[in-house]
């Protein structure tokens, strides 16, 4: 059984604390500015392409240097400048009550306090500068996306919203998995038997893994990123690895963007640069290699256009410039043709895991 | 060797071939046309007598029920100076029979296109003109005639006097015309013609009954133009030849009718010898007519009286040889006279043209032109100042013609003859139709293209009561509306090259331009008068003005962009910072608000930093 490593982990509690002290701070900050006749302003970490850089030593992309101020000074940006005042108030209040949102719910509730936001692309964004200004996820601001994934697996956490704190819950209880909701994001993750994480891409696969008792032949928590992991699940497995010690191993289609998932997962994506904290620097990416389709004879379907230019564009990320991550794409580009993971149902149900997956994980103790 | 055979044509035939070029080409163009033609008759001859105009236009159906085209009744009833009774048979009842000539600015020529109308009725209907007129403000004579069409001489079928009041001239005529198609255009046409004429009051009556009326807007009349003498550079050989021929400075012919005159003019009762003649003729020497001084001047010279005047024809009077040459019918042979240069008779026949040094014939026949430009001119043209024009070659008027196209240092021509509205009527007008936010007027200075001088006056306005449709121009030559070929006119030309942007007009703005080109000639591109040619001289003209009117407007866009901003301001900061409030004060953990009204009224009068 492993216990959670208290010394390398913020509680829950503490994070709750920091991110009101922060909004405490910018309220105060506001409030002097106008009672003293000054425009108040934010800054902001500018997200732009020319801001973003890749940080070799916590291998994942980060923010450079340059700010952005949005001050109520200007005109042209007085208005999301409230908006962003008005996030902030609101996340106050979501974090002080213990209640959640969603990226959805967020753009409908500005209408109650004057604030209008366009579209939910707009209202989207303005929680992106606030994790910004904050470097903090929309997570601990309580705000989910609507989009879920799922765990399984002997893991026991304890609940820490409102009216269920201290309750303890194990997620091997229920064969279809636990939602990674809002609930499951802030609870305490207590103990575990599992030495192990699978990822893996796809909700069928998931089920399979479920019903073949994968969590118990290799002592494995199974996670399904339902495509390209939610930060909510991204963080759930950097805390299953940093948290409790379990390495993380990741399956997805064998094609461009399955490898991409691995990375994502790795390292984060440049989109959520402003952003630690979601990254498993030491997860593995089991496959399916471009190498596998070959070695394991597998059915393949030809790519698409779009399936190649993926590949000359992830061709010129620095992650992707060594390795095992660079040989797979030229493989890729030289077999123009994918795989998913599905394919190993030629050679029978249980192919994968009975076959694949032990082969694999043998294999992944040599890189 | 085969015969030809030669026809004249009617004057009617020469309408039927020609009823294209003057605009009669179907029942809806000829219906405008009618119309215009007597308006703008109206018009003109009430702008001559200085009378503000009162229009009334009227068309009726003969029968409203049939279906168009069909026959119309027009009526156009001015308070002009009326014609004289005599006068309006003639006027009204023959083809090509006119009473404008001279260089000034005219909506048309006058008489032409209104018997164009009279006829076009005639022919299309069979119904007579009926003209009444008053002159004098006491009697009212009223004429119902035919054309003759193949005398071209009026038939006419009534006349009445009556008593009358006021002076006015009222035409009405029948004509094929369709209303439904003409509508339109007509009622345009009425609506631009007050546009450009605020001094008039004019009130159509369309077919229907319904009234449109446009009250005068200025009591005053523009300044009327006066008849001036040719610019060098507007004439050609021909020209200059019907200059040197005309009839006031020719040398006589020596007639009975012409001895007659002469002797009617010295009183002579009985036959006087030649001296006895002169003697009398230098006693009432400033009495006597020019001709009747010619004629005796080649008296002096031939030393003959009246009998052997009669007894000879005048070849050649050679006022730069300085000899007369004369055929005796009795000897059957030529005689050749020397002229005397000493003598005051040689200096009559000097100042006539044929006798006119090249100097005198340009400072006296052609405006603007003094003897110091014309001594330039005639080095220019390498022509001797003292050359007698009546002694030029063909060749050598020709060369003359060419040099005076050439030469740069004419003053530009005298705008005396030109009307333009002005720009406070101008702009009286553009307020009143169109009731805009904002609008200005420019009057060019004068200018020439050819030897023809114009003048451009613009106005602009935008907002108020013009919808946002997008720009309109209202085109307009010598006060006249043009409606037809909008497209190929150097006006629109001009505002289509204009980038609006850079003047701060976008989209499609409630934007008004009237442009009105005033010259002795305007330069259309095409008979039917309806589009002005690209001159370069004309088109840099309303390039001028049309800037200078936009960047007028411009200011005022960025005034009011300026206003509209702060207001923006004001507002934007009146809604924002309370929220702002709100929100921080909750964040902060406070419970009273902070002052923020310093904040707002900040806000609103910060200025845009660019």
């Amino acid at each position: 059984m492993r216990l959670k490593n208290k010394s390398n982990a913020k509680t829950a509690e503490t994070r709750k604390k920091r991110l009101l002290s922060m909004l405490e701070q910018q309220g105060l900050s506001i409030y002097e500015n106008l009672d003293k006749g000054k425009f108040p302003q934010f800054v902001i970490p500018s997200r732009s392409v020319s801001n973003i850089v890749y940080d070799k030593k916590i291998r994942q992309y980060i923010l450079g240097s340059a700010s952005a101020v949005r001050s109520s000074r200007n005109m042209s940006q007085l208005r999301s400048y409230t908006q962003l005042a008005w996030l902030a108030f609101f996340v106050n209040r979501l974090v002080r009550e213990g209640k959640s949102s969603t990226l959805r719910d967020i753009y409908y509730s500005s209408q109650a306090f004057s604030i209008d936001f366009e579209d939910q692309p707009e209202s989207d964004n303005i929680i992106v500068d606030l994790e910004a200004v904050l470097t903090s996820p929309r997570e601990e601001f309580h705000i989910f996306p609507e989009e879920r994934s799922s765990v399984f697996g002997d893991l026991t956490i304890e609940y820490t919203v409102p009216g269920y704190e201290g309750k303890r819950m194990n997620l091997s209880d229920h064969p279809d998995g636990y939602l990674i909701g809002p609930s499951l994001s802030s609870a305490e993750l207590v103990d575990t038997s599992a030495e192990l994480v699978i990822a893996i891409e796809k909700g069928g696969l998931f089920t399979r893994f479920v019903e073949e008792k994968v969590h118990k032949k290799f002592k494995a928590i199974i996670v399904d990123t339902a495509g390209q992991a939610p930060r909510s699940t991204r963080n759930l497995l950097r805390r299953l690895n940093n948290e409790m010690g379990l390495p993380v191993v990741i399956l997805a289609d064998g094609d461009v963007y399955g490898e991409h998932i691995a990375m994502v997962i790795k390292s984060g994506s440049a989109n959520a640069a402003h952003l630690r904290e979601l990254t498993v620097p030491d997860a593995k990416w089991l496959g399916v290699w471009a190498t596998d389709i070959e070695k394991y004879k597998l059915p393949t379907i030809p790519m698409t256009e779009s399936d190649i230019k993926r590949i000359y564009d992830l061709q010129k990320d620095p992650r992707y410039q060594e390795g095992n991550w660079k040989k797979q794409l030229e493989v890729f580009l030289k077999l123009k043709r994918k795989a998913e993971l599905e394919a190993f149902s030629k050679y029978g149900l249980t192919n994968i895991t009975d076959k694949y997956l032990p082969a694999k994980l043998e294999e992944s103790k040599s890189f | 060797m085969s015969k030809e055979v030669f026809s004249q044509i009617s004057p009617s035939e020469f309408f039927y071939r020609n009823r294209d070029l003057a605009g009669f080409s179907n029942p809806t163009r000829s219906l405008y046309t009618s119309v215009r033609e007597f308006v703008e008759n109206a018009l003109d001859a009430c702008d001559h007598r200085k009378i503000l105009p009162d229009i009334h236009l009227s068309i009726k159906a003969v029968n409203p029920e049939q279906a168009d085209p069909k026959h119309y009744i027009l009526t156009v009833k001015d308070n002009g100076p009326g014609i004289d009774p005599e006068h309006i048979p003639l006027a009204f009842g023959t083809v090509l029979y006119g009473s404008k000539f001279g260089l000034k600015q005219a909506r048309g020529m006058f008489g032409l296109g209104a018997t164009m109308a009279i006829l076009y009725g005639q022919i299309t209907t069979n119904k007579p003109v009926t003209v009444k007129s008053c002159s004098d403000g006491k009697s009212l004579d009223e004429f119902v005639m035919l054309l003759d069409i193949q005398k071209n001489k009026p038939v006419i079928q009534k006349h009445t006097t009556k008593e009358g009041s006021k002076t006015g001239l009222t035409v009405s005529i029948v004509l094929e015309g369709d209303y439904s198609k003409a509508g339109s255009k007509i009622r345009d046409y009425v609506y631009q013609t007050s546009l450009i004429t605020p001094y008039a009051s004019i009130t159509f009556e369309d077919p229907a009954g319904e009234k449109f009326h446009y009250a005068r807007i200025v009591k005053d009349m523009p300044r009327p133009p006066t008849v001036i003498k040719p610019h060098p550079h507007g004439i050609d050989v021909e020209t200059i030849r019907r200059m040197i021929t005309d009839t006031h400075y020719q040398i006589p012919a020596i007639d009975n009718k012409m001895i007659d005159k002469v002797k009617k003019e010295l009183s002579l009762k009985k036959n006087l010898s030649p001296k006895e003649i002169l003697e009398r003729a230098q006693k009432r020497w400033s009495d006597i007519s020019k001709p009747v001084r010619t004629v005796i001047s080649v008296m002096s010279f031939l030393n003959i009286g009246f009998e052997g005047l009669q007894k000879i024809r005048i070849d050649d009077i050679d006022v730069a040889n300085k000899t007369i040459t004369y055929w005796d019918f009795g000897e059957s042979q030529s005689h050749a006279v020397e002229l005397n240069p000493e003598s005051p008779y040689y200096k009559q026949l000097a100042s006539t043209v044929q006798g006119d040094t090249l100097l005198t014939f340009l400072t006296k026949r052609f405006q603007r032109v003094g003897p110091t430009t014309a001594e330039k001119f005639c080095e220019f043209a390498k022509f001797k100042p003292d050359k007698r024009i009546g002694s030029m070659t063909n060749e050598e008027l020709v060369k003359l013609a060419d040099a005076l196209q050439k030469f740069e240092e004419f003053l530009s021509p005298d705008p005396s003859c030109l009307a333009p509205l002005g720009e406070e009527p101008l702009s009286k007008g553009i307020m009143k139709f169109f009731n805009p936010e904002f609008a200005a007027v420019w009057q060019r200075n004068a200018s020439a293209y050819s030897g023809f001088p114009f003048v451009v006056e613009m106005g602009i306005a935008y907002g108020g009561d013009i919808p946002p449709n997008g720009l309109k121009v209202y085109r307009f030559a010598n006060r006249i509306p043009l409606l037809y070929d909008e497209g190929s006119d150097v006006v629109l030309k001009i505002v289509n090259e204009t980038e609006w942007t850079r003047y701060k007009i976008k989209g499609d703005p409630p934007l008004v331009i009237v442009s009105h080109i005033c010259s002795t000639r305007i330069p259309y591109k095409t008979v039917g008068k309806e589009n002005v040619a690209d001159r370069p001289e004309i088109e840099r003209e309303l390039k001028n003005a049309l800037q200078y009117l936009a960047r007028k407007l411009a200011v005022h866009m960025s005034r009011q962009g300026a206003a509209d901003m702060a207001k923006k301001r004001a507002n934007l900061y009146s809604k924002y910072v309370p929220l702002i409030a709100q929100f921080a004060t909750e964040l902060a953990g406070k419970k009273k608000e902070p002052n923020y009204n310093q904040l707002i009224r900040m806000g609103s009068e910060i200025e845009e930093q660019v």
